[in-house]
């Protein structure tokens, strides 16, 4: 068969669905596009300028820049010291592997909901422990000033971070047993295990995950929705959740699709460096 | 060496704990057994029944069990689409000679890494033109070329590694992993499907309202209903996700 022949499917698939939609985002938001609208024009700079205008957004765009550097960082960090605590069979050893897909198998929009009743304070684990050693029940952390984005933070790791230990650890087990063997014999301590032997053959995969993580985070909008709409304020609005509100909600189809394309360049950036970055990795 | 080793086993102990303890409150609660913080020292109020998932469930949102069946089907069309176009695709960007190629594969990736959101609002405007929206079609042509790219990337990894006999057991395991992001999508269904159409987490971001709160157990129920089909899947398909892989590892 052609190469053409085996492409097509992907194609009738992708390029209406995924690409069309892409693209037609980047023309539209520099033009007065909008499903009401009977005479599309150019419009130039306009929308951008709109939108950089909007307090709402700018809080977005730093709400999301906190967002995806504290997230990525933990869940890459968390996930790979988990990865390695399992880098040698015992038994259960399947069972723990398979298990760290569970946190993942909460939708995010479920995430939302889990959480806004587990920080709930009368009926929490945490408050429960707080109470059980004599501490007063807090409010919840959600709707606290300077604690909600911390705390959505902290789920989107709890949610991540044990399905970065589960596709980190195929990595880690594909390394030689003497790789690890030699290095104990020359008294590597447990820095130079990590740094010197487990980090080098991983650094595609992780690179890998990052940039679906980055991806992901980049985007977070429905676990907000649930868990705390965007408040305490405008603390944990983020551009996906601001994109959605203009289009959806506030029917500023302009404003919401100039939004969507913005996450999307900025995702598209992020995977410049990673396209370029597995060609240094090759050569 | 040694002492090390034994630090391991608690540690680990307490890192399933946190990431599993949340499931376990969840299932007490759905189940009526929910703690009281606000007594010193706190209680748990224990009434175990099964009347959440029976009835209650059934007063908050009336079509539940219809939205189950409609997520069901919208997560098997997805899945049954994407995987043949995907390996497809896969196996002709491994058979392709041009010098380009290799950047289409990381491409893939970043395509496959680009949220929802960055393009749900012209998404919907091309499925209305179509004539698609609110249609299991429309919805589930949606969400599969949403997975199609990072499908491609897994399987070209795929054909790149394993002989022949063991590419069904791991196109297989890509299957799962494919499914679970299908039954957890959100924008798409919550765009482009309405009344038709309407999938588990769009009923549950519909029904959990800041404005009209809802009861801890009856959320807990809704919960673990759409938790219960995944974990049945992951742990019959347990075997198969021991050899998943994200992408090729080379060790030397």
């Amino acid at each position: 068969m052609r190469t053409a022949a085996l492409l097509a499917p992907l194609a009738v698939l992708v390029v209406p669905f995924l690409l069309w939609p892409a693209l037609f985002g980047l023309v539209a938001s520099f033009t007065n596009y909008g499903p009401l609208e009977s005479q599309v024009r150019f419009v130039g700079l306009d929308n951008y300028a709109a939108i950089l205008a909007d307090p709402q957004f700018l809080i977005a765009s730093r709400n999301i820049a906190v967002f995806t550097a504290a997230a990525v960082m933990a869940e890459l960090g968390l996930g790979f010291a988990v990865a390695y605590l399992l880098r040698e069979i015992f038994r259960g050893h399947a069972l723990v592997r398979v298990a760290l897909l569970v946190p993942w198998l909460v939708s995010p929009v479920a995430n939302g909901v889990l959480w806004h009743f587990l920080l709930t304070p009368s009926i929490g684990p945490l408050d429960f422990a707080r109470a059980w050693i004599g501490l007063p029940i807090g409010p919840s952390p959600l709707g606290v000033s300077g604690l909600a984005l911390p705390t959505a933070i902290a789920t989107d790791v709890w949610r991540k971070a044990p399905l970065v230990a589960f596709l980190v650890l195929p990595g880690l087990l594909a390394i030689p047993r003497e790789r690890w063997e030699t290095a104990t014999l020359e008294g590597a301590r447990l820095f130079d295990r990590v740094w010197l032997v487990a980090l080098p053959p991983l650094v595609p995969l992780l690179f890998t995950i990052g940039m679906l993580l980055v991806g992901d985070t980049l985007g977070v909008f429905d676990s907000l929705l649930t868990l705390t709409g965007g408040g305490p304020g405008s603390e944990t609005i983020t551009p996906g959740l601001y994109a959605y509100q203009q289009a959806f909600r506030t029917n500023d189809w302009r404003l919401g699709a100039t939004a969507g394309w913005l996450v999307a360049a900025s995702v598209l950036l992020v995977g410049a460096i990673y396209v370029r970055s597995t060609r240094a990795v090759r050569h | 060496m040694r002492p090390r080793m034994s630090a391991r086993a608690p540690l680990l102990a307490a890192l399933l704990f946190v990431a599993l303890l949340p499931m376990v409150w969840t299932m007490l609660a759905s189940l009526g057994i929910v703690p009281d913080n606000t007594a010193s020292p706190p209680r748990w109020r224990v009434a175990p029944s099964l009347g959440e998932y029976t009835d209650t469930i059934g007063v908050a949102e009336p079509r539940f069990a219809t939205e189950l069946a409609t997520s069901i089907v919208v997560a098997l069309v997805a899945t049954g689409v994407v995987i043949p176009c995907a390996f497809l695709g896969a196996y002709g960007l491994a058979r392709w000679r041009w010098r380009g190629a290799t950047l289409v594969v990381p491409s893939m990736l970043v395509l496959g890494s680009l949220p929802v959101v960055a393009y749900v609002i012209p998404l919907a405007e091309t499925t209305r033109r179509l004539g698609l929206t609110d249609t299991l079609v429309g919805v589930g042509l949606a969400q599969a070329a949403g997975a199609a790219p990072l499908a491609v990337y897994i399987l070209h990894s795929i054909l790149g590694r394993i002989v022949l006999p063991a590419i069904g057991p791991a196109v297989v395991a890509t299957a799962v992993v494919i499914f679970v992001l299908q039954w957890n999508s959100f924008l798409v269904p919550l765009v482009l499907g309405a009344e038709k159409v309407r999938t588990i987490p769009v009923a549950m971001s519909d029904f959990f309202t800041f404005e009209r709160e809802l009861q801890w157990p009856t959320a807990a129920a809704a919960l673990v209903s759409s938790l219960l089909p995944l974990l049945v899947l992951i742990a019959a398909a347990n075997a198969l996700l021991q050899r998943f892989r994200l992408a090729e590892v080379d060790p030397s």
